[in-house]
């Protein structure tokens, strides 16, 4: 070869033939280009398959909505596409007005119809048909009656209060609620375009008969024609690569899709027919389908992905932090880390262990949340991923939130953030327990959580509590409820998605889904019952911070912080990108970002 | 024959049902499809963990949905990943698709080199060049790919990028590299102390001319052949194959090959003109590679020699080989452009495409290379390790045998009896050893294929073991556990065809 190579520099005086100097068709197009670990695979982010992260982050692109949080997380309304109000208390109904701004992608205008599809599809009203299974072989056995009936592949219980049938009026239309509630800000949005569903469903090509002949079919519960269109709701809006039939992404925001190969990268263009107020500044965005947090990192310094949001590691941010024109930013995001105590199940922070000396058993819970070291573990184990790392004090509000201040003011949690040895013996004396021991449970396999355990082991032995880990049953997540014997403390993470306030109600509420300590406070109840139907935001908050005060008082157990997050993006391609704590993250106002140095260059 | 193949096949089947079995159940223990909902504070929480349950059907024992599961799979019903709703059979389909691009070219490079390596590297056995191949051989085989991984994507993607920026080698760097290489083929070629120097010394000026022409005539932003360089390169590989092949002696053979590079030289404008005019495809390309090595062979036929066959198999290498150069430039000749729209970073670290780059067959070609050159080297340095060591023992026993003894005492030049006598038989064991390695690759590239996010087989089943699908993970399982024994029998096979004192039937 080298011999080959010499030969060949004597012989070529000449520099050869001559280059295409044509671009070969390559597209000149400039993109932004996005690092995200998980593909997208449905269109309906609102159908029980579609509910993700991976497929919301693009939907919060290609989607208007009539409401978005903004940086503070207060929500706005987009009245460029629509506006919400409630014209009543009791009931409580709410009117949504579409906006002659609000266009779908194929120029057609949203409208009422697509809101009134959604309640359809989330409410559960016109499911008719569960599938049912063979005992033996787990077939599928009423095939036949589940081709006829009616199953759309959504459950909202919030939706499922709208009892009554909407009522359109013109490109209004009203929703009555059979009880009011809190939260009926969120409680449903405009998601799918009713006129391509019913094109698919009913075989009606033009827009505006479509759109009427699906109200039709809802209001006068046509069984045929609602079993057709819920197969489309539920399934036609699932696909991992571009579909062939452009109606399965007409879009009403600021992006269409333009293209998606199969788990490598989807392509998002500014759509034309966007007609509102947050404007799609970048032309092309391109989101790049990378798991690997590491390779996202390297990906970004090939210049392949101008922004990454990896899972945070210590790793990463080191190497992250040593790129040339890179813009670091650590931050929050939704999950939050928690430490509950189990009261009902013959351990030490259950009063019947004491013959029923419900004082007794709360100082034991007391003395040992006063030797959690929550300061000590932000210190050690969060603040190298994100310096400004702090407690998190609040049992229900995410931190940065409008109400976080005052609701975690009124719990009094941060009497917790110095651990107090002393005290904590102190209530052990007074109880007469001596060196009781505790059972902690947490994920052996996450390393963040066994270095909290240890911290937390030193910590209590100086107060004379022995904790341990607990002997794992089954695997952690499912002994949370089955094996309730075998641990007397849980630490894990809660993911908070959006700020509804009844969000809490699950985890604290005698005997709901995410109590799984037997922990019941009758005034916490009652409070939960009025927070469900207390549509004023003033009286929501307070009502919270009374909540958080009893579980403070009750000694329930601790949030410790919320997860540190980091953001990279290349300064020369891309600017003003402000993640926010929840969904959507790092995709949060896209129309802010500006294409930064490079492109303004050119 | 039919005894032993029906034997091995029950054998086989009895294996795979077995061990899907067991798969299954361990699979079974390893995920858990509730894991997400876990830490979830929705308020349809408890329904939605409900209809999971009633999805996966996992109140049945796992018993039950095995046999479920196995009657549908039987009856090709490969299931769904159920998370993203996706039927399993296309999943497959296109995971295979995609990892057997990656492997093919991977295997037959590292196959290559690794032989040859091996071969020379037991030919001077206790040499310097040996104990050096030795080092690096294990050096290679010890180190975990994803490592070799990022170390390539760091310094082959992210800083030969950077070098591309200002393509400048420093002088005395040039210098260092021509005397290691020197060095390198000081060793290799060994003999007496003249001609060790005289090796260096061609070997490193050589080097040292060939970097500083690529320097000189800025080849890196346009890196290029030519009909020059075809022709220079077409001819040292006319000498190489002949030579190898035929030996220096078979002066038709060396015609045909001189001939086969002379035709190629003059096809090149013709060339040039016919891929202007037409659309490319793969099935093209490939047909006109059949063409080649078709003229190639029928040039070998016509120059007859004392074995025309000698001649025709000489003629069709190097045909081939003068084809590739002329594929290759083509390609290379879209690079200004492709280098301008990846603003100047060509080398890219994963996925296997460049997204929104339009371009036409050569632009696509191109860009499908430059993402497969990184994983595709990652593979060839822990393979080839492997290759070497085989190949290295293989010949090693082969030359201590007797025949070849007796070979060299009837009078048999050394070339005859190293590369007839000796390297064929050498390749006995491979044959049975490379069926496996190309099964191994194909389910197992998982780790290359996820630090290079690449969508194989191997990413099939890591991103489906990760999202508790049970579903993709047994057809993964399923196609690599057949494969695997049905790559054995193949070896079985093979080996018999090859060596004449193994009998398949007692």
């Amino acid at each position: 070869m080298a011999t080959v190579a010499a030969a060949a520099l004597v012989l070529s005086g000449c520099s050869s033939d001559a280059k295409k100097d044509d671009n070969a068709g390559i597209s000149t197009d400039t993109a932004v280009n996005i690092a995200w670990n998980q593909p997208f695979y449905s269109f309906n982010g609102n159908s029980i398959t579609g509910n993700a992260t991976a497929n919301n982050v693009i939907l919060y692109l290609l989607q208007s909505h009539f409401n978005y949080y903004d940086a503070d997380l207060n929500l706005i309304n987009d009245t460029s596409f629509g506006t919400m109000e409630k014209v009543s208390d009791d009931p409580l109904q709410v009117k949504y007005t579409y906006a002659d701004t609000a266009t779908w992608s194929d120029g057609t205008p949203a409208g009422p119809a697509d809101l009134l599809l959604e309640w359809a599809g989330q409410s559960g009203k016109f499911n008719n048909v569960e599938p049912e299974y063979d005992e033996e072989t787990g077939d599928v056995t009423n095939q036949a009656a589940l081709d006829a009936g009616v199953y759309f592949d959504g459950a909202t219980p919030s939706v499922a209060l709208i009892t009554d049938t909407p009522v359109i009026e013109g490109n209004s239309i009203t929703l009555t609620y059979s009880k009011p509630f809190a939260d009926w800000q969120v409680s449903i949005d405009n998601n799918l375009p009713a006129h391509i569903v019913a094109k698919r469903a009913l075989g009606i090509d033009d827009p505006t008969e479509a759109a009427a002949a699906l109200v039709d079919a809802i209001d006068n519960n046509k069984v045929d024609d609602l079993s057709k269109i819920a197969k489309v709701w539920s399934n036609d809006f699932n696909y991992v690569e571009m579909p062939t039939d452009p109606d399965l992404y007409v879009s009403s925001g600021a992006y269409v899709l333009s293209e998606y190969k199969k788990d490598q990268f989807l392509t998002l263009k500014a759509n034309p027919e966007y007609k509102g107020d947050n404007k799609a500044t970048i032309p092309t965005v391109t989101v790049r389908y990378n798991g690997d947090p590491m390779s996202q990192v390297q990906a970004l310094s090939n210049g392949e992905v101008d922004l990454i949001n990896p899972q945070s590691t210590s790793d990463v941010l080191t190497a992250v932090k040593a790129l040339d024109g890179i813009k670091v930013e650590t931050g929050t995001e939704g999950t939050y880390e928690h430490i509950d105590l189990q009261f009902a199940n013959g351990g030490p922070f259950d009063p019947a262990t004491y013959g029923g000396d419900a004082d007794k058993a709360h100082k034991v819970r007391e003395a040992f949340l006063k030797t959690v070291p929550r300061q000590e573990i932000i210190d050690k184990l969060i603040k190298p991923l994100d310096p400004e790392a702090t407690i998190r004090n609040s049992f229900t509000i995410v931190p940065g939130a409008p109400d976080y201040a005052s609701v975690s003011e009124v719990s009094g949690q941060a009497a917790y953030d110095v651990v107090d040895i002393e005290g904590a013996k102190a209530l052990l004396a007074e109880a007469g327990v001596a060196s009781p021991t505790v059972r902690v449970l947490f994920d052996p396999d996450n390393t963040r959580r066994v270095n909290q355990f240890d911290l937390m082991v030193a910590s209590a032995k100086e107060a004379g509590i022995n904790v341990v880990a607990y002997e794992v049953q089954d695997g952690w997540g499912s002994d949370l409820s089955s094996a309730t014997s075998y641990y007397d403390a849980a630490l894990f993470g809660w993911q908070s998605t959006s700020t509804a306030v009844t969000e809490s109600d699950a985890n604290y509420r005698t005997g709901a889904t995410n109590n799984f300590y037997g922990y019941s406070n009758a005034e916490v109840d009652a409070l939960f019952d009025q927070l469900q139907v207390e549509t004023v935001p003033a009286k929501q908050v307070e009502i919270l911070g009374q909540v958080e005060k009893h579980l403070v008082d009750d000694a329930f157990g601790l949030t410790i912080f919320q997860f540190p997050g980091v953001t990279a993006s290349r300064e020369s391609a891309l600017t003003g990108v402000v993640p926010l704590t929840i969904a959507p993250g790092i995709f949060y106002g896209f129309w802010d970002w500006s294409a930064g140095s490079a492109a303004a260059s050119k | 024959m039919l005894t032993f193949l029906t034997r091995r096949i029950a054998a086989g089947i009895a294996t795979l049902v077995v061990a899907i079995f067991l798969m299954y159940l361990l699979v079974d223990l390893a995920i858990d499809p509730l894991a997400d909902l876990v830490d979830s504070t929705a308020p349809n929480k408890a329904e939605l963990i409900q209809a999971r349950i009633n999805l996966l059907h996992l109140d049945q024992s796992v018993f039950v949905r095995f046999f479920t599961w196995a009657g549908h799979f039987i009856t090709g019903d490969f299931g769904t990943a159920w998370k993203t709703g996706q039927e399993v059979g296309p999943l497959v389909g296109h995971a295979i698709g995609s990892t057997l691009q990656l492997v093919t070219a991977a295997t037959v490079l590292s196959l290559v080199l690794g032989v040859a390596v091996g071969v020379v590297s037991a030919l001077r056995q206790y040499s310097t060049f040996d104990y050096v191949i030795i080092f690096v051989s294990f050096l290679l085989y010890s180190l975990p790919s994803f490592w070799i991984a990022i170390l390539l994507k760091q310094w082959g993607a992210i800083g030969f990028n950077d070098f591309l920026a200002d393509p400048v080698i420093a002088w005395p760097t040039i210098a260092l590299f021509a005397v290691v290489s020197g060095l390198v083929w000081m060793i290799a070629v060994g003999g007496s102390r003249t001609r060790r120097i005289q090796t260096f010394a061609i070997a490193a000026v050589a080097t040292f001319s060939a970097v500083a022409f690529v320097q000189l005539t800025d080849w890196w932003s346009t890196p290029h052949f030519g009909p020059v360089l075809i022709g220079v390169t077409g001819l040292a590989l006319a000498f190489a194959v002949s030579g190898l092949s035929a030996g220096f002696g078979n002066r038709k053979a060396l015609y045909t090959a001189v001939t086969t590079v002379l035709v190629g030289l003059v096809l090149y404008y013709p060339m040039q003109a016919l891929f202007d005019n037409v659309d490319e495809s793969n099935l093209l390309i490939a047909g006109l590679a059949v063409v080649a090595i078709g003229i190639g062979y029928l040039l070998g036929y016509l120059f007859r020699g004392p074995d025309w066959r000698v001649s025709s198999r000489v003629g069709a290498i190097v045909a081939f080989l003068v084809a590739s150069m002329i594929y290759i430039d083509q390609i290379l000749q879209v690079w200004p452009a492709y280098f301008r729209a990846l603003k100047g970073r060509p080398i890219p670290t994963f996925g296997d495409s460049t997204p929104n780059l339009g371009g036409n067959y050569w632009v696509q070609t191109l860009d499908s290379l430059t993402h497969l050159l990184l994983p595709t080297l990652t593979l060839i340095l822990v393979a080839f390790a492997a290759y070497t060591r085989y190949s290295r023992s293989s010949m090693l026993e082969v030359m201590s045998q007797d025949y070849i003894r007796t070979a060299r005492a009837k009078g048999l030049n050394e070339r005859t009896v190293v590369m007839r006598h000796g390297f064929r038989n050498t390749l006995i064991p491979l044959a049975t050893i490379v069926p496996i390695d190309i099964i191994t690759l194909i389910g197992g590239a998982v780790i290359t294929e996820a630090v290079f996010a690449r969508p194989g087989m191997g990413a099939l089943f890591v991103t489906s073991l990760q999202h508790a699908e049970i579903d993709p993970v047994m057809a993964y399982l399923v196609i690599t556990a057949a494969l695997a024994i049905i790559a054995n029998i193949v070896a079985d096979l093979v080996y018999a065809a090859v060596d004449p004192r193994i009998r398949l039937n007692p």
